[in-house]
Order: structure tokens, then C-alpha cells, then sequence
């Protein structure tokens, strides 16, 4: 390892656990003497770690590209029962992996988590919790971090959860509430959910490559999954990509469920937008740099394993859950669940591009809507903290004529979300570059699928493409409802004002970098996650179809043009204030047309999943509880009874013949025994005179009888 | 005619006997004294001594005639008897004793906690 490695792991190693080392300082030691220094202390030492892995990227990029190999460090940490064919003792391994994504994941995390502390100190002023929030916010960045920087997917499942238990405290921070305690419970469970499944995966992955599985990526495998690939490969030189076993879709499949349940994706995205019951700040890092994000990078490093079966998977997933979510922020009223929706569209954009091999732009979509939806979030959070903790946007209305900075901020993310571009070029913000990569690789994918899938391979781009547009207009609805036309309540438009510089501060910073993100900052993050492909390309590890990995060249100036995608979102923007503006008259004599009505009502329904699960899951749960209840207190508690009757009568007759019989034989000795006792007493006078009496009258008639009885014989 | 000492035969002694044992017995039944009781006692005894020394007199070995001869016994008897009032008289005095310091009388009454 060069010099430079060393400082690259070494300065990584620092920015993962500073956060655990403040995080543990807060939540022991600043009960009275740091209680309101939480904020600055942990803020302080993110703003340290954002240093260190900032630092470790520039000297990254100072590399020749062909020294940018995977910086891996093994420490061997459980030992394993038997031994491999070279005799070595088999290990758990812990350690650390650094290659170009997680460069830029980690930058990115430490960035983002660094302004949400500061933004936090604004945020949570007053919080009677004040310390114990920023300990847990901290904690949670170490989890985020620790996945990013894992070299093991036993150690990635440690901190992923880690990452669980973590937002499960924050979500439910203000547990005094129903609505929090409730909400971090269902982000709980349903992460288990999705848990089982990564446990499962990893299982069948155990089954058939044993220790294999275990053993951390090396410098040359690309990442710990390549390297589990790799491994298959030497196990079996017949391996064929085209015909791959049913057992690796299956466990390909399985550990991506864990980031279906991380990631929020259909089938278990309703906990998403009931985790919007958390303090704001909390909503902002989970849907931007932490959980959420953690679910697409979870699918990025499980790429290798992932076989044409599990990426039409992956991408059919990712396919169900952009247009459920974006259909569903299409009427929310509550404005961190129109952002809630958002994400999970966004999410479904990042999984799709994932499944149809846009691998390169689904990570770039992840750090860009990292910067636009942290942004977003902590707009609305303003909003929030000066309307009151009024959160329905129904009550808002002119809010930008108090709030122009965070009415500029959240415009300028609602058009980086929406993809906004300049028409028929190729010029755009942030989000048109990220989201055009990965239309892009769904086009170019559209062979692979249509051998698969026949016409509805087209569905795989369309809708996406469609969905675009509908991005466009709910955020556009959600930014005229709040911030544009008159205001709809007028005390609350009246108690509004711009919120603390802490929590503007990194407002302004984020929507600049939204912006920024794609021209300037761009070349350099997409080269390295497109680094980090090679390597794994380049380590014999492509499942997809050939060509598809091409898309980086041709994709990118393609799709926009052929569209006029410029031109659409600029409608939809129109579209969306010109509605939306006014109030919300027009929309509801929209609601009025009778078809749209019936849609609007299953939407505002969130489709009836809740109320689906509730029914299927919850209640049918219950039954099954209640019926082995039954069973337990009628059939089993019943024989129990039974013999315990038995036993009973048998007890009440045993005792009767004991109490009647045998000791009436007693007591009736007993009594005869008295009652003669009595009589004679009568005897037993006890003055000597009757007794001399008795004994003179008896030894006379004693001595008469004998008399008689000799004078008879004689 | 008989001197009328010879006359004096063994029934006289025996109703002598008899009519001592009475007043013996009749003493220990009517009195509540306890020295009372005791002299009755003396009386049974020496009635029974009687007894002995007159069936010694007029009973003989033998049927008769001049190799039969007195038995002796009875007399022996008696002076067991004598004996045996005086050391009896001893221990019912030392009772008697005992029995007024428990009860401060010697009315035989009193002591009936013996009582079946």
C-alpha cells in the first residue's frame, strides 16, 4: 500500500467514526455541561469529518487512474469452524473498501450530514431532547458511513442495521406522539421485512459457495459481491452468464429485497411517508444521504450477482414504484408527503436504472437528488417552523413574499427534481443529467427486455419518461400552493418569517450545489463511479447484455432531443402554477370530472395499501391469533380443566370418605371411649369413705356369695 | 356344772370379733375425722386379731385327744398384726401430716380431687 492509500484509508477510517466518537460524547457526558453545545460539538466534528474525506477524494483524484484500485483492508475478526484446501483457519473478516463510489458516497454523506447538524441546531432550538437528537443523528451518519465503507456483506448487514435501529430513534423521536411511535414502528418492521430477504439471499449464497461468501473484496475484484462472482467463476469454469443457476437470481433477488425495504420500494413503501411524523431534519438526511440511499447503494454492489432474471426484477420493481409514488404525490396535501412520494419515485428511478444497467447514472441520480432533495426537505422544513407546525399545504399560500429564500431555494431544487433543461440542447440542471442517463439506459436496454418481455418492453421507458412530466407538475404544485397566490390563512401567513440563519445557511449552500452538481462537479463524480463499474466490468463480471454499458456514450444526447422533453417540462411547470397559483379552485372543480374523481380517491387512498395490509396482514394476523387463542384457552386450557375437575371430584370423595369414615371410626372410639369414661367417673368419687363403703358392701356380698355357693354344695 | 369360764366358747369370741369389726368399719364410714378413721382402722385390725388368737385357741391339729396339738400361727399372726397397726399407724400419722398442710383440715372431705 503507496503512502497515499494509506492516507486515503486512514483519513476515511477518521471521517467514519468521528461521528460515533461525538455521537457517544453527547449521549454520555453532556447531560448538564454540554446540553446546548450538542449542536456545535457534533456539528464541529462532522464539519471534520466532511474535511477528512474531502481531503481523501482530492488526493484520490490525484492518482494515476491505474493506481485507482480498491484500497482494502483486512482485519480478521470471528473465526470460522474448518479449514480451506490451503489450510488456512477461515474468518469473519472486518475491514474497509474504498474504491471510486465509495469516494464519492462518502464525500457526499459527510456533506450532506454536515449542513443537516447545522440546520438541526436552527431547527431544534428548544427541543427539550436537544442533546439526545443530535447523538442520535450522529449515530445514524456512523451507520450510513459504515455501509459505504464496508468490505463485507456480513459487515455491510451490520450496519445496515445499525442504520435500521438508528432511524427507527429518530423517525419516533418525539415519542410523546402517536403519530411518531406508530411511524417508527412500521419503518421498523418493514425493514425487517426486507431484511429477511437480504438474510435469506445471503443464505442460499452460503448454501452453494460456502466460506466464499465471507471473504472480503480484494484490489483487483472491483467490490465484495465481484469478488463473490469471481469465486464462482473458479468453482465452476463451465459457469455460463446466459444460462446462470436459479439459485443465484433467487439469492440476487433475496439481498435485494433488504434494499426494497431500505429503499422504500413497492411492495413495502408505505412506511416512507408515515416516517415524515420525525423531527424535518431527520426526514431531510433519511431521504437524501442516508437509508433510503443506502438501499440503491446496497443494489450498485450487488450488480455482479444480479443475472438477467433479477435485473428484470430489479427493474420491474423500480418501474411499479416510480409511477405508484408519483401518482400518489399527485394529491397529497401534506407537504413533506408530496416530498416523501417524490423520493420514492426517485428511488424507483435510481432501481430501475440499476436493473436496466444505467449502473453509472443510477448512482449519479443518487447524488444528485441527494443535494435537491436534502434541499427540498429543509425548505420545507422553514416552511414548517414558521407556519406554526401547520404541515398541510391547503393552509399555506404567498408564503414567498415573507420567505424569499426559501422560496428561491426551493425553486431552484424544484427544477433540478424536474429535470429542467434548456429545450432541444443539452444543457440542463443537475437532475437532467442524472435522470436523461437513466432513460437513456432503459432505451438502450429495450432489446434485452423485448427478447424477454415482447411490446411491453416498452413500458420501461415510456413510463418513466411519462412520469418525468408528472414530477414536474407536483412539485410545481407543491411550490405555487405554498409559496405563490394569496395567502389562505392569515394568521399564519402573518406569524411566517424567514427562518435562522443555521437553518438557511445550508439551504443556500444545498441549492447551489443542485445546480452546480451536474456542469461543474459532474465530470468528476460520474468518472469515478464509472471507475468503480470498470473495475468491476474489467473483473469478468457483466451479466447484462452487451451494449448496455454503452449508454455512457451514445444515451446521453438522445433521448431529450427526440422528445422535446425541454419543451414538456416547461409546460407542466406552466401547468402546474397556472392551476395551482390562484388556489385550489380549479383543482377541485378538476376533482369534479366524474373519472378523475373515482382515481383522485384511490390516490388519496395511497391506492389502498395501507388499508390492504392492514387487511391481509394485520387482520388476517390477528385471526390466526385469535383462532390458536381459541384453541389454546377452549381445547388445551379445556383438557387441563377437565382433568383438573376429575381430580377435584375425586379429591371430594376421597375426602368425604376420609372425614366420615375414617375418622368418624376414630372420633366415634373416641367419643364411646368418653362418654363410658363419664359414666364411670360417677364411680370414682374420690372420698375414701365410699370408697370403704363399696368395699365393705362388696366383700360382704363377695363373702355371702361364697357362702351360698358352699352351703349349696354341700 | 362348768366353770363358767370354760363356757366361754369360740362363738362368744367371734361375735366379740364381729361386733368390734362393726364398730370398726361403722367408725371409718361416719367419721370425717381422719384420726377418726384411723381408730377405726385399729379396731378392724384388732377385730381380725381377735380373730386369729381365738381360732388358735379352739382349733387343733389333728382330730384329738392327747397327741393334738395347738397351732401356734394364730398368735404369730397377731403380733404381725400389732406390728403392723403400729408402723401403719406411724404412716398414717406422717400421711395425716401432709394432708393438713396441703389443706389446712383433717376433715377426709375435703379431698376429693382424686375425682374420676
Amino acid at each position: 500500500m503507496t503512502p497515499t492509500q494509506l492516507s486515503i484509508r486512514n483519513l476515511l477510517l477518521i471521517a467514519t467514526f468521528a461521528p460515533l466518537v461525538s455521537s457517544m460524547i453527547v449521549i454520555l457526558l453532556t447531560r448538564r455541561v454540554l446540553y446546548k453545545a450538542a449542536g456545535w460539538l457534533t456539528f464541529v466534528v462532522m464539519g471534520g469529518a466532511f474535511a477528512c474525506a474531502a481531503y481523501a477524494a482530492i488526493q484520490w483524484i490525484g492518482l494515476p487512474v491505474a493506481d485507482r484500485l480498491p484500497i482494502v483492508t483486512d482485519v480478521p475478526w470471528i473465526p470460522l469452524a474448518g479449514n480451506t484446501a490451503a489450510g488456512e483457519a477461515r474468518w469473519l473478516y472486518l475491514g474497509i473498501m474504498v474504491d471510486g463510489l465509495t469516494i464519492v458516497m462518502m464525500t457526499m454523506v459527510t456533506f450532506i450530514a454536515m449542513l443537516v447538524h447545522l440546520y438541526s441546531i436552527g431547527y431544534m432550538e428548544g427541543d427539550k431532547r436537544y442533546n439526545r437528537f443530535f447523538a442520535y443523528l450522529s449515530l445514524f451518519t456512523f451507520s450510513m458511513l459504515g455501509i459505504v465503507i464496508a468490505n463485507s456483506i456480513i459487515m455491510l448487514f451490520v450496519f445496515w442495521e445499525l442504520v435500521g435501529l438508528t432511524s427507527y430513534l429518530l423517525i419516533g423521536f418525539w415519542f410523546e406522539k402517536r403519530g411518531p411511535q406508530l411511524a417508527c414502528k412500521k419503518a421498523f418492521v418493514m425493514n425487517r421485512v426486507g431484511d429477511m430477504g437480504y438474510l435469506i439471499g445471503f443464505g442460499i449464497l452460503f448454501y452453494h459457495l460456502g466460506a466464499n461468501v465471507l471473504l472480503p473484496a480484494t484490489a483487483q475484484d472491483g467490490n465484495m459481491f465481484a469478488a463473490v462472482v469471481r469465486r464462482l467463476h473458479e468453482l465452476d469454469p463451465n459457469f455460463s452468464i446466459l444460462n446462470p443457476p436459479i439459485w443465484l437470481t433467487a439469492a440476487g433477488i433475496g439481498i435485494f429485497f433488504g434494499a426494497i425495504g431500505k429503499s422504500a420500494q413497492f411492495p413495502l413503501h408505505t412506511w416512507l411517508p408515515d416516517a415524515m411524523e420525525g423531527p424535518t431534519p431527520v426526514s431531510s438526511i433519511v431521504h437524501s444521504a442516508t437509508m433510503v440511499a443506502a438501499g440503491v447503494y446496497l443494489t450498485a454492489r450487488i450488480y455482479p450477482i444480479l443475472t438477467p432474471g433479477a435485473h428484470l426484477f430489479v427493474a420491474t420493481v423500480g418501474l411499479i414504484t416510480l409511477v405508484i409514488a408519483a401518482c400518489m404525490a399527485l394529491v397529497m396535501t401534506d407537504i413533506k408527503r408530496v416530498l416523501a412520494y417524490s423520493t420514492i419515485s426517485q428511488l424507483g428511478y435510481m432501481i430501475l436504472g440499476l436493473g436496466v444497467g444505467s449502473w453509472t447514472f443510477a448512482l449519479y441520480h443518487l447524488i444528485t437528488h441527494a443535494f435537491f432533495k436534502c434541499c427540498l426537505f429543509q425548505c420545507s422544513g422553514s416552511v414548517i417552523h414558521a407556519a406554526h407546525h401547520q404541515q398541510d399545504m391547503r393552509y399555506y399560500g404567498g408564503l414567498g413574499k415573507k420567505m424569499p429564500i426559501t422560496m428561491t431555494c426551493y425553486f431552484i431544487c424544484t427544477l433540478a427534481i424536474s429535470g429542467a433543461s434548456i429545450p432541444m440542447t443539452d444543457w440542463g440542471i443537475s437532475g437532467f443529467y442524472s435522470k436523461d442517463g437513466i432513460l437513456a439506459g432503459a432505451v438502450n436496454h429495450g432489446d434485452a427486455l423485448g427478447v424477454l418481455l415482447g411490446p411491453l418492453a416498452k413500458l420501461y421507458f415510456w413510463l418513466p419518461m411519462g412520469v418525468a412530466f408528472l414530477t414536474v407538475f407536483y412539485m410545481t404544485r407543491s411550490f405555487a400552493l405554498t409559496f405563490l397566490g394569496k395567502p389562505r390563512d392569515q394568521h399564519l401567513y402573518d406569524h411566517a418569517h424567514e427562518a435562522p440563519w443555521q437553518m438557511v445557511l445550508p439551504q443556500i449552500a444545498l441549492a447551489i450545489l443542485a445546480i452546480a452538481s451536474a456542469p461543474f462537479i459532474m465530470p468528476f463524480w460520474q468518472n469515478l463511479i464509472n471507475e468503480s463499474r470498470s473495475l468491476m466490468w474489467d473483473s469478468g463480471v457483466h451479466w447484462v447484455q452487451p451494449g448496455v454499458d454503452h449508454e455512457m456514450g451514445h444515451g446521453i444526447h438522445y433521448v431529450h432531443k427526440w422528445l422535446g422533453y425541454g419543451v414538456g417540462w416547461i409546460a407542466m411547470l406552466v401547468l402546474g402554477i397556472a392551476i395551482y397559483a390562484p388556489g385550489l379552485k380549479t383543482a377541485s372543480r378538476i376533482v369534479r370530472i366524474p373519472g378523475i374523481g373515482v382515481i383522485h380517491n384511490w390516490l388519496v387512498n395511497k391506492l389502498y395499501f395501507d388499508a390492504f395490509y392492514d387487511v391481509f396482514l394485520v387482520h388476517a394476523g390477528k385471526t390466526v391469533a385469535y383462532i390458536c387463542s381459541w384453541v389454546d384457552k377452549t381445547i388445551v386450557d379445556g383438557l387441563v380443566n377437565l382433568a383438573g375437575w376429575v381430580t377435584r371430584a375425586f379429591a371430594v370423595v376421597s375426602g368425604g370418605v376420609d372425614n366420615k369414615l375414617v375418622d368418624g371410626a376414630v372420633n366415634g372410639a373416641a367419643l364411646a371411649v368418653q362418654n363410658g369414661g363419664n359414666v364411670l367417673r360417677a364411680t370414682q368419687p374420690g372420698r375414701i369413705r365410699v370408697y370403704v363403703l363399696v368395699f365393705f358392701l362388696s366383700a360382704t356380698l363377695v363373702t355371702l356369695a361364697v357362702l351360698a355357693v358352699v352351703l349349696s354344695l354341700r | 356344772m362348768t366353770h363358767p369360764i370354760a363356757q366361754i366358747g369360740l362363738m362368744h369370741f367371734l361375735i366379740v370379733s364381729f361386733l368390734l369389726f362393726g364398730a370398726g368399719v361403722a367408725t371409718i364410714l361416719t367419721k370425717r375425722n381422719a384420726i377418726g378413721i384411723l381408730i377405726g382402722v385399729e379396731l378392724v385390725l384388732n377385730a381380725a386379731a381377735i380373730n386369729f388368737v381365738a381360732f388358735n385357741r379352739f382349733g387343733w391339729s389333728g382330730t384329738g385327744g392327747e397327741h393334738a396339738t395347738p397351732l401356734i400361727h394364730g398368735q404369730m399372726f397377731s403380733i404381725f398384726i400389732i406390728v403392723l397397726a403400729a408402723a401403719e399407724a406411724a404412716v398414717a400419722l406422717a400421711i395425716f401430716l401432709n394432708y393438713y398442710n396441703t389443706f389446712s383440715s383433717i376433715d377426709v372431705e375435703a379431698a376429693d380431687e382424686m375425682k374420676g
